[in-house]
């Protein structure tokens, strides 16, 4: 193939601009032809996965940096590739693949598909974006795509959660924009590059700290970070099941992954660590308690990613690459097994009880849940016991009051969480008790989550090699002196 | 230099709409309300970034008006607001006319009724009983035994009969 060899470095942007102009495209190509149109999502995502490999293969994971238009940063607007930016930029074209929504059922399906192109493109912006004003762009494109794909169902309870997503997501934005504005005011900076230069002179204050709570809350309602999780639940059991997978699975991954830039790039070493860990311990256990109550199968893997993603936020508030590597670990592990989950849940969307006894008529798809539910308790040898055993180590070494507390309750998370997943494994396993059965998953949703538990089950077989890429892509990210150097090679750099 | 300066009125006057937006999204509970408070809220935090880049002694930027040199306010934080004011008009349009939709179907924007709705229909759809049931309690506890018939009978007071009047006989 010889598209590896001829790819450069500004093709990157690429990946952006070609689902975003099928997006578009996409009305009119249906007027014409019906069948190119529905050929075309999938094809555009196929050609942006393959052009971010082709990339990966060509640099070998080295960072670069892309100005866009050929302006040079701080004025212009950069896309910073690193490893850690490449595998999240990768995952979202694939995951939008994997999850593509197939079926005719809904009321317009060439609009579906435009505004799935357009929650690739948009996240995939979210992953490579240098700038942080651009970033606020990206991500305000990605909650109106998020809208537009929760609508789907066109019910009344869809939009019920819909609007009730929209306005707190809409409240979010607005107190991003004033952190952005608190920023600007503060350091005079919108690149990242710069902001890290600049921010132990002017963003290690009380004011900075404040931007970045407001950024907290911002980003965080995407992330489900603590206080901002109420649209979760209403969401993921309103939503067509592919698509809590892609919201759950990917999105909220790249809105941590802004945090975490903003965290490790401008605001190390002051309290806003802090506040990442107690919102996420809540995150944990209010999650957690809440998926334990639960008496339907979305609703449950909804709370249960709320207590996933409070996780995720402890382990990126730890110090230093120990703490990316741990964050990245569970961040990833999270991301393969609730999308397989919510693909499974597409059929068993109805109360538990009704799963009694699904397993006879579907031992595959049961067989994948003890898995998956395995892996994220966090049983040896599985990958979640040791992405679960980072965050405990790191916590035990931080060793502060609060980092005691936060420890105490992932580890008490863990049995509530090991008690709702096992009650669901049991329940599939039970005789049925009436002479209903559960439907079984579609075939295409068994393949998929089978993918993923293949994936899971080879990264417990290959957990050194694995642990080594991680663990190379922490210290790349937490290497704050790298990241301006790769943006500022000479001007700038020698200043500081 | 008094503590009234013309700049820190603007910025009182910002951060205060962002307070009465955010508040009035918070506390009300009808949901063209909370889209109007959103607008508000959205006017202060694009006032807030204007001001970021406001000087009180220069001019607008554009080139070839001015004589050269002359001091101008900084035209990033402008370019910015514009991108905002797009996206915040996107947002809100789309929310109101979810908001239409919303009330073809359910003929209320009220929260609090469209609360109680939303919940029933979501525990219909997923075949349980509405949250907090006896029927159907969280966890899945085991329900506590029934009371027998004949026992809660002869509590009220009616006269026990029947085959299994001799459990409840004092």
């Amino acid at each position: 193939m010889s598209l590896p060899m001829t790819v450069t470095a500004n093709q990157i942007v690429l990946a952006v601009v070609l689902p975003l102009l099928a997006a578009f495209l996409m009305q009119p190509l249906a007027s014409v032809s019906r069948p190119l149109a529905k050929f075309l999502g999938p094809l555009t995502l196929a050609v942006s996965a393959l052009l971010l490999v082709a990339i990966w293969y060509r640099f070998g994971g080295a960072p670069f940096v892309v100005a866009i238009g050929g302006y040079a940063p701080p004025l212009g607007i950069v896309f910073y590739v690193d490893r850690l930016a490449l595998l999240f930029a990768t995952l979202v074209p694939l995951l939008t693949l994997l999850f593509w929504t197939r079926g005719e059922a809904d009321a317009d399906p060439v609009r579906r598909d435009a505004v799935m192109l357009l929650l690739a493109a948009a996240a995939t912006g979210l992953a490579l974006s240098g700038d942080l004003f651009n970033i606020y762009v990206f991500y305000e494109l990605t909650a109106v795509a998020s809208f537009g794909l929760v609508t789907l169902q066109a019910t009344g309870g869809a939009y019920i959660a819909t609007v009730r997503y929209l306005l707190l997501s809409a409240l979010g934005s607005v107190l991003a924009l004033v952190g952005i504005a608190v920023i600007y005011l503060q350091a005079g900076a919108l690149n990242l590059a710069q902001l890290a230069q600049l921010a132990p002179a002017t963003l290690h204050d009380p004011a900075g700290l404040a931007a970045f709570a407001l950024l907290l809350i911002g980003f965080g309602v995407k992330a489900e970070l603590f206080p901002l999780n109420t649209w979760v639940p209403e969401v993921y059991a309103t939503a067509p099941a592919r698509i809590a997978a892609l919201l759950a699975g990917l999105i909220s991954k790249l809105a941590v992954i802004v945090i975490v830039r903003l965290l490790v790039l401008a605001f190390d070493g002051t309290g806003a660590a802090s506040l990442m860990l107690a919102l996420g311990a809540l995150g944990v256990i209010t999650g957690e308690l809440a998926a334990w109550r639960a008496r339907d199968l979305p609703r449950m893997l909804a709370y249960s990613s709320i207590g996933q993603l409070g996780i995720v936020f402890i382990a990126f508030a730890l110090p230093g690459p120990a703490g990316v590597l741990a964050g990245l670990a569970v961040a990833l592990h999270h991301l393969i097994i609730k999308p397989a989950l919510f693909g499974l849940a597409t059929r068993w969307n109805g109360s538990l009880q009704r799963l009694t006894g699904a397993a006879r008529s579907a031992p595959l798809a049961a067989g994948l849940v003890v898995l998956f539910a395995l892996s994220l308790v966090g049983v040896p040898p599985l990958p979640g016991f040791w992405a679960k055993l980072l965050v405990v180590i790191g916590l035990a070494d931080l060793g502060t009051p609060l980092a005691l507390a936060a420890l105490a309750l992932v580890l008490l998370a863990t049995a509530i969480e090991a008690n709702y997943l096992f009650r669901l494994v049991v329940r599939l396993y039970q005789a049925p008790a009436t002479d209903s059965r559960p439907a079984a998953p579609a075939r295409l949703d068994v393949a998929v989550a089978s993918l993923f538990g293949l994936m899971l089950l080879g990264a417990t077989v290959a957990i050194d090699p694995v642990a080594d890429l991680l663990g190379n892509i922490a210290r790349e990210t937490a290497d704050v002196p790298a990241y301006i150097k790769t943006v500022f090679p000479d001007t700038l750099a020698q200043r500081s | 230099m008094s503590y009234l300066s013309f700049e820190s009125i603007l910025y009182t006057g910002a951060i205060g709409l962002i307070v009465i937006g955010t508040l009035g999204m918070v506390m009300s509970s009808h949901l063209f309300r909370m889209v109007l408070a959103l607008a508000i809220a959205e006017a202060g935090a694009n006032l807030l970034m204007v001001l970021a880049g406001y000087r009180g002694e220069a001019v607008a930027p554009i080139l070839g008006v001015y004589p050269a040199g002359t001091a101008m306010v900084d035209p990033v934080p402008q370019v910015l607001v514009l991108t905002a004011i797009v996206i915040g008009v996107g947002v809100q349009a789309l929310a109101v006319s979810v908001l239409m939709r919303l009330y073809q179907s359910y003929g209320s924007l009220d929260v609090r009724v469209l609360r109680e709705r939303f919940e029933l229909d979501l525990s219909k759809a997923a075949g349980i009983g509405p949250p907090g049931s006896q029927e159907a309690p969280a966890g899945e506890r085991p329900l506590p035994p029934p009371i027998p018939i004949a026992a809660r009978r002869s509590e009220l007071g009616v006269p026990v009969g029947g085959a299994r009047a001799g459990e409840s006989a004092p």
